[in-house]
């Protein structure tokens, strides 16, 4: 899109948007409007070990591997005849119960990497294993969908996957302090008179494009989004607060479709027991209030929810009681249109490992973006994936 | 040579250059000003804070009670940071300003992260005086700082229960790369890293009884090897050379790789892995200075910072806020975001933190005010956005403008893009630039810290 295309398209779009936003100012009792399918995706970043969040209890071969880190029955809450949650994980079981949650065991991708940094880049760019691509799979949708405010990550900076070929997605923490940055009058002429020959060519074309993106964008999230406010407590971190400002985003009917945060710090390598539960019961009681806060405002049914780690950890715990980078792992969906509810596929078995020691990996992850793409976002997924991938069911 | 050039190698070798520093070395060849900076670089001079309050610090001391551990945790991230303040502070004074920026690049290239002040500096003070030696040699270093064995559980790696992490890590991003190793590699080296631990104070300590003295088969040989061993084994392969020019090259000259460029440079650096030599021929090349190369790179984070203050020296009275600056950036310095350190070129920016690299200039040096005033002619036509002149800026920094006016005594106000900007000039802000009123430098100079253009070295 050249840049007058550009500039009109969005001027257009927040006059419109202003109106109703402004109205909704004087009623907040108008639930935002129906319809309108958003993805929240959520990236447990250091690799989750999905063998300790969801537990084979029944399998000696899981006590065997785990002498002092496999977690007891006591303490477990059970789902279903083999598998249970981390007792962290109360919230999760209620949703279970609801009908909100999905579970898909043993997603990965052929010769996995075990490194945090590639692994990661692997998920964000739904990428082959030796294969590196610069932008991510989000990025590439908002390079089919052209919305400059399409994608927001709930972070001070962007993510890979975020991260297209001719459009980026936003990071906002806060949208009043954006909105404020991007205020300034001198800033905003410099960008009026820029010559837009060359947009995005070369290094300085990205630069005055991404100036340009951030000021329109800025101005509409912020004027948009200031309408509405939460009645829900969320726990005091600062992933609950990715959320809230998520929730707050939502129900205020932004016109954006993918939300990105990320909870960090579960590369249990020590000592993982204290760590993981830890983080489990932020993750969990987090999820409960966002969940709880969309439901008010009549959004929860068209959001859908998806967390991955970018690898599981591997089965046999390390000296260290942590365990080392494995590569297959669960991956949690919540919404409250799932299709098939609960346990989607059985766990991989852990007598059968990989050569590493690992758990092998049986659903494709690009076949789960696929899906979201196709089903819950409404877009060819072929030109997102660069690849064609199967279809599931779980929407 | 010509002052473009001049600046160029200064932005890339550096973080820019002054004025008056620019006109005395116009004179010089390019072997001169080139050798020049190597020579400064040979000269060491550590980084410290003060410590003393851990100096007789034992272990035992240390940890009577978990309450204890944790006061000196809390007061060693504070001496972190005091750590990065009295960086960047080196950064923005010392002349020696290669051995500054080689250092960013290796730390970078190990990237780590520790708690503990004392390891955490011995670490990055091996980086600064090994930094232009041998390759090897400052592998095998840092494989036995503290800091490093810390990060990546070399402590846990022990006979007979390997702990991969640093093994892996070694290949994928200190010297070989993805793909030019097996999961086989990265188990038989694990073996040979076993034994690797410190004591209290930092310093190295190899436990014979933790070692696993067997054969290890990496890359198809076999031997009782130990983690130098391995590392010589790895430096034995022309990719280790291949990958390490290649970073540089990305680091020192271009986001885009040149396969000729890298093979020139894997020549002088291949098989001794002498690290100055292979920097000194990539800075003395005629390709280095060509114009697309010149002003096509975007600064980091640390560059920009480092470079607005180098044109007018400033520094933080609140080391607190120079580290939230850092963080709002996307570069805190010994926080790196991963074991992968930072990616650089395009990465470091996002609407975030380009809106807030446009307005740091401001922030810092003018109250965070950017004039609008235009001349007379201008105003004619068109009425635009102004800026009323308020106390915005709660930044807390001392401003020597003083220095700055003797640096661009001699400057024209019209010609101050040359000295400031490396980059070419968008026409249509150019022609914004042209109807600004130009009688004050020092608007001037915030006017242009504060475009596109500045991001740019």
């Amino acid at each position: 899109m050249d840049r007058r295309k550009f500039i009109k398209n969005s001027s257009l779009a927040s006059s419109l948007f202003f109106v109703p936003s402004f109205v909704k100012a004087f009623s907040n009792h108008i639930s935002a409007e129906t319809g309108y399918k958003r993805l929240v995706v959520i990236q447990l970043t250091g690799g989750n070990d999905g063998l300790n969040t969801l537990i084979p209890f029944r399998d000696d071969n899981y006590y065997k591997a785990r002498p002092t880190i496999g977690l007891k029955k006591e303490d477990l809450i059970n789902l279903d005849k083999d598998l249970a949650l981390h007792s962290s994980l109360l919230p999760l079981k209620k949703m279970y119960d609801k009908g909100f949650l999905t579970i898909i065991n043993n997603v990965g991708y052929p010769n996995p990497n075990r490194s945090h940094f590639r692994a990661t880049d692997i998920w964000q760019t739904a990428s082959r294993s030796n294969q590196y691509l610069q932008s991510g799979w989000i990025g590439r949708y908002l390079d089919q969908n052209k919305n400059p405010w399409g994608a927001i990550e709930l972070d001070q900076s962007l993510s890979l996957a975020l991260k297209g070929e001719t459009q980026n997605g936003l990071a906002i923490q806060n949208a009043h302090s954006f909105f404020r940055a991007t205020q300034d009058p001198y800033l905003k002429n410099v960008s009026k008179y820029y010559d837009e020959a060359h947009l995005n060519e070369h290094n300085m074309g990205y630069l005055y494009k991404t100036m340009i993106d951030a000021e329109s964008s800025a101005k509409y999230i912020y004027e948009t989004s200031k309408t509405v406010s939460s009645a829900i407590d969320y726990p005091n971190h600062h992933f609950s607060k990715q959320l809230k400002t998520t929730a707050q985003f939502i129900n205020s009917g932004l016109k954006t479709k993918v939300y990105y945060g990320s909870l960090n710090g579960f590369d249990t390598h020590v000592n993982q027991k204290g760590t993981q539960k830890r983080l489990l019961s932020i993750y969990a009681e987090s999820m409960e209030a966002f969940i709880k806060d969309l439901q008010a405002k009549n959004t929860f049914n068209d959001t859908l929810i998806l967390t991955f780690s970018e690898f599981g950890r591997r089965v046999k715990q390390n000296s260290g009681h942590g365990t080392d980078h494995g590569s297959a792992n669960a991956i949690f969906l919540m919404g409250g249109k799932l299709k098939k509810l609960g346990i989607y596929n059985n766990l991989a078995s852990l007598s059968d490992l990989d050569d590493n020691g690992d758990l092998k990996f049986e659903i494709d992850f690009r076949d789960i973006y696929a899906t979201v793409l196709n089903k819950w976002l409404d877009v060819n997924h072929e030109a997102v994936l660069l690849n064609k991938f199967n279809q599931l069911d779980f929407i | 040579m010509n002052k473009l050039d001049i600046q160029h190698l200064y932005w890339r070798a550096g973080f820019g250059i002054s004025p008056k520093q620019l006109e005395l070395l116009s004179q010089k060849t390019r072997e001169e000003i080139v050798g020049d900076l190597f020579s400064k670089a040979k000269i060491h001079q550590p980084l410290y804070v003060d410590t003393s309050e851990f100096d007789t610090l034992s272990y035992e001391q240390f940890s009577r009670t978990k309450k204890t551990e944790r006061e000196y945790i809390a007061k060693s991230r504070i001496k972190i940071k005091e750590l990065n303040h009295e960086w960047v502070y080196r950064m923005s004074h010392t002349n020696n300003v290669l051995n500054e920026k080689v250092t960013l690049f290796w730390i970078n290239h190990f990237s780590c992260h520790d708690r503990n002040i004392l390891h955490l500096q011995n670490f990055n003070n091996t980086i600064r005086y090994q930094g232009l030696g041998n390759f090897g040699d400052l592998v095998k270093a840092v494989s036995r700082e503290a800091t490093m064995i810390k990060y990546l559980d070399l402590r846990q790696n022990k006979k007979n229960r390997p702990n991969e992490n640093f093994a892996r890590e070694l290949m994928e991003l200190f010297t070989l790369g993805v793909g030019n190793y097996t999961e086989e590699d990265i188990k038989e080296a694990a073996k040979a890293f076993t034994g690797y631990s410190f004591d209290f104070e930092g310093n190295f300590v190899f436990n014979e009884s933790n070692h696993d003295n067997g054969f290890k088969y990496p890359f198809g040989k076999a031997g009782r090897y130990d983690g130098d061993d391995i590392i010589d084994t790895i430096l034995e392969q022309k990719t280790c050379a291949e990958f390490i020019c290649t970073k540089m090259y990305r680091y020192f000259v271009s986001d885009t790789i040149s396969p000729d460029h890298i093979e020139e440079m894997v020549a002088v650096f291949y098989p001794k892995y002498e690290i100055e030599p292979v920097l000194k021929y990539m800075f003395s090349q005629d390709w280095f200075y060509k114009k697309e190369f010149i002003g096509n790179k975007i600064k980091s984070p640390i560059d920009l910072l480092v470079g607005i203050s180098r044109v007018v020296p400033l520094n933080f009275k609140e080391t607190n806020q120079l580290f939230h600056t850092q963080r709002l950036l996307g570069q805190k310095l010994f926080h790196p975001p991963n074991v992968a350190g930072w990616k650089g070129g395009r990465s470091w920016i996002d609407s975030n933190t380009l809106m807030i690299r446009l307005k740091l200039p401001s922030l810092l040096l003018s109250q965070a005010y950017i004039s609008t005033n235009e001349n007379k002619e201008s105003l004619k036509t068109l009425s635009k956005n102004t800026a009323k002149k308020e106390n915005k800026s709660n930044y807390k920094v001392s401003v020597d403008w003083k220095a700055f006016n003797s640096d661009f005594k001699d400057v024209p106000i019209e010609n101050l893009t040359n000295y400031l900007l490396q980059s070419p000039i968008n026409k249509g802000t150019q022609e914004y630039l042209d109807r600004l009123v130009k009688s004050s430098k020092k608007d001037y100079c915030v006017q242009i810290m504060s475009l596109p253009e500045y991001q740019m070295c």
